[in-house]
């Protein structure tokens, strides 16, 4: 394995990459596909999250949340009209404040907050308004206080909104589309070119080409990945972690593709086998999709385990507990699918 | 002592059950030109993969450069050009940026692409795109990629198939430039005049078999018939052919005689070709 080659060929896939169809189509299509889903949605140019807050003593939080440039807070004057308006959306969360709030905030007592959430609010909505609360709570108190939150969803509680329940399938077809389509289209056009062939006749190995494509694959992937999520407001607050699982799912992407491009003979099979394979990739995501279905039948498709993890990061506000174990199950299938990619790129060798 | 630059030793491959390369043996000595002549199917580019590395050979072994191909390929393919029979550049770059590429996979620092493009004929035209040339520049292309390493051997495949005669030309004069230089060329031809015009040697490869491999005069002189041939003004005005078997007791009377009885109109003497022997040899043309 000699770097110096990988690093020409890599300068070869980023220089001459971009003029291959595939590439400009792996870009196009998915930020396609999102920006008409988020203005469909409403979602690229959403509103700022609706607080509507109900002050039973005199509390400095309430001006303190009205001067937040981030989020648009309504006081409302007792329970039932917060309850109503969170019940019919005009507000994404309610907080009841009671008497005395500000004076156990300050004497450092554990606050218990009330609060009501509207059943189709937005993921980010509902990460968003619960950490600007504690923000405000802690900025109030100069210290740092124990915060409870009891919430109520209000509203069609399992309505998770169509702008949400299309961003796994958005993800996944930017990471997948990119990382698996790029490489394989690559490498057949290499076959068909028989380039392949001239290039494995210099000193260059057949591992070496491989590495190459695969990583213009995987920053590829990633970077739409990237995109996509920020497009749609969804990359929650463990940016870096969020990033990590793209990545790794990027790998299981570029695996397939280098897996295909090295046993499919022709573009027109390739895309026959992505039409008709494609519910394998995508399955888990039709899943999410439609929430009636048993969520565990998405367990059974490899690309839940590079999906969920997204999910829960940056829809869910979730965390590295939320998504280890099927980050190490992600991890394992990347490691067997490079045994995999090893015999197929053997197999093209023998063949060609 | 002459040293071999290549030894193929009982190579043997087969694709299932069609055996492509039947236990052939054969050397090439460093400058010279094999050149491997052969029908469609005979199983000479299979053996080119074999000796270039890119199949390895289910019995037998390859020699180049004194170094077992099987255990050293990257140090033999470092060392090797190959122009392969198909035209296989990367289209949407442009010469320039094809023999850059191809220079440094092979870890050339200092390369000139200029020169080694104007030498293939292709001055003024280096940052064109390979898509928008001829066949016969493309060839010449391949050819100049092959030498961007200055390779101590060199495979050509079928080099001048299909081409004008000014890119044949261009190309056999860069091949005899190399020898020149001291690399030694195994051409693969359908060409049996350029085969005879470049090779020191030729081996003729029928059914995954070597049939033949000498010099060729040495073949013309095994396997041919010498001969004179003569048209002569018959009775009634007409001509006639006449052939004189130039390696007979009888030859020296038989041409006096011609002169005597015939009136000769033109006369020549005849070698046979390499076509000729091959079809001898196998009993079929190399172009079946």
């Amino acid at each position: 394995m000699n770097l110096k080659r990988i690093s020409i060929l890599l300068g070869k896939e980023f220089i001459h990459g971009p003029k291959n169809f595939m590439f400009i189509w792996a870009i196009v299509a998915p930020l396609a596909f999102t920006l008409v889903a988020t203005l469909a949605f409403g979602t690229l140019f959403s509103e700022k999250p609706n607080l509507g807050i109900v002050d039973e003593g005199n509390s400095q939080l309430v001006v303190m949340a009205q001067e937040l440039d981030s989020v648009t807070t309504r006081e409302y004057e007792d329970a039932s009209q917060l309850k109503q308006a969170t019940q019919s959306g005009a507000v994404d969360m309610g907080i009841l404040l009671p008497q005395n709030f500000d004076n156990a905030v300050s004497q450092g007592e554990t606050v218990v907050i009330e609060a009501y959430i509207w059943g189709e609010s937005l993921a980010k909505t509902r990460i968003i308004l619960p950490t600007t609360i504690a923000d405000l709570v802690r900025e109030l108190a100069g210290q740092e206080v124990p915060i409870e939150i009891e919430s109520v969803t209000l509203g069609d509680e399992v309505s998770t909104p169509w702008s949400e329940r299309l961003i796994p399938f958005l993800v996944l077809m930017g990471v997948f589309f990119g990382g698996l389509m790029l490489p394989s289209t690559s490498i057949i056009e290499e076959k068909q070119k028989k380039t392949l062939e001239a290039l494995v006749i210099t000193p260059t190995s057949i591992g070496e080409i491989f590495i190459a494509k695969g990583i213009m694959g995987v920053v590829l992937s990633v970077f739409m990945g990237v995109a996509i999520l920020l497009l749609n407001q969804a990359f929650g607050i463990n940016s870096l972690l969020l990033v990590g699982v793209l990545f790794l799912g990027a790998i299981m992407a570029v695996e397939l593709g280098l897996i295909f491009g090295a046993l499919i003979k022709d573009i027109t099979t390739l895309f026959t086998v992505w039409k008709s394979g494609g519910i394998l990739l995508f399955g888990p995501v039709f899943i999410y999709m439609f929430p009636q279905i048993p969520q565990w039948i998405g367990k059974l498709f490899p690309t839940y385990y590079a999906i969920q993890p997204v999910v829960e990061l940056g829809l869910r506000g979730g965390g590295w507990s939320d998504i280890a174990v099927n980050v190490f199950i992600l991890i394992g299938i990347d490691i067997l699918l490079v045994f995999v990619v090893a015999i197929a790129a053997r197999r093209l060798m023998r063949r060609s | 002592m002459t040293q071999d630059t290549i030894v193929a030793d009982k190579l043997t491959y087969h694709y299932n059950d069609l055996i492509a390369v039947d236990h052939i043996s054969f050397s090439v000595a460093k400058g010279e030109i094999l050149g491997f002549l052969g029908p469609n199917g005979a199983g000479k580019t299979t053996t080119i993969k074999i000796l270039t590395g890119q199949l390895k050979p289910k019995g037998g072994k390859v020699i180049l450069l004194g170094m077992d191909v099987a255990e050293n390929i990257e140090r033999v393919q470092s060392e090797i050009g190959v122009c392969f029979e198909d035209t296989n550049l990367y289209q949407r770059m442009s010469a320039l940026e094809n023999l850059d590429l191809f220079a440094r996979l092979f870890g050339i620092k200092s390369f000139d692409a200029y020169a080694l493009l104007k030498r293939v004929g292709l001055a003024g035209r280096e940052k064109d795109r390979v898509e928008h040339y001829s066949k016969g520049m493309k060839q010449r292309l391949m050819v100049a990629r092959s030498l961007v390493s200055q390779p101590q051997i060199l495979f050509l495949d079928e080099p001048t198939a299909g081409l004008d005669p000014i890119s044949s030309e261009a190309i056999r004069n860069i091949i005899l430039e190399e020898r020149k230089r001291g690399a030694t060329i195994f051409l693969t031809t359908h060409d049996m005049m350029e085969a005879d015009k470049l090779s020191d040697r030729v081996a003729f490869m029928n059914q995954g078999k070597i049939v033949a491999l000498d010099k060729p005069d040495k073949l013309k002189q095994k396997y041919g018939k010498r001969a004179l041939k003569a048209k002569v003004s018959g009775k009634n005005g007409a001509l006639e052919s006449l052939e004189i078997d130039l390696d007979t007791p009888q030859t020296p009377e038989d041409i006096h005689n011609l002169f005597k009885k015939e009136n000769v109109v033109t006369i020549h003497s005849e070698e046979a070709t390499l076509e000729d022997i091959f079809i001898k040899i196998t009993g079929r043309g190399l172009t079946e």
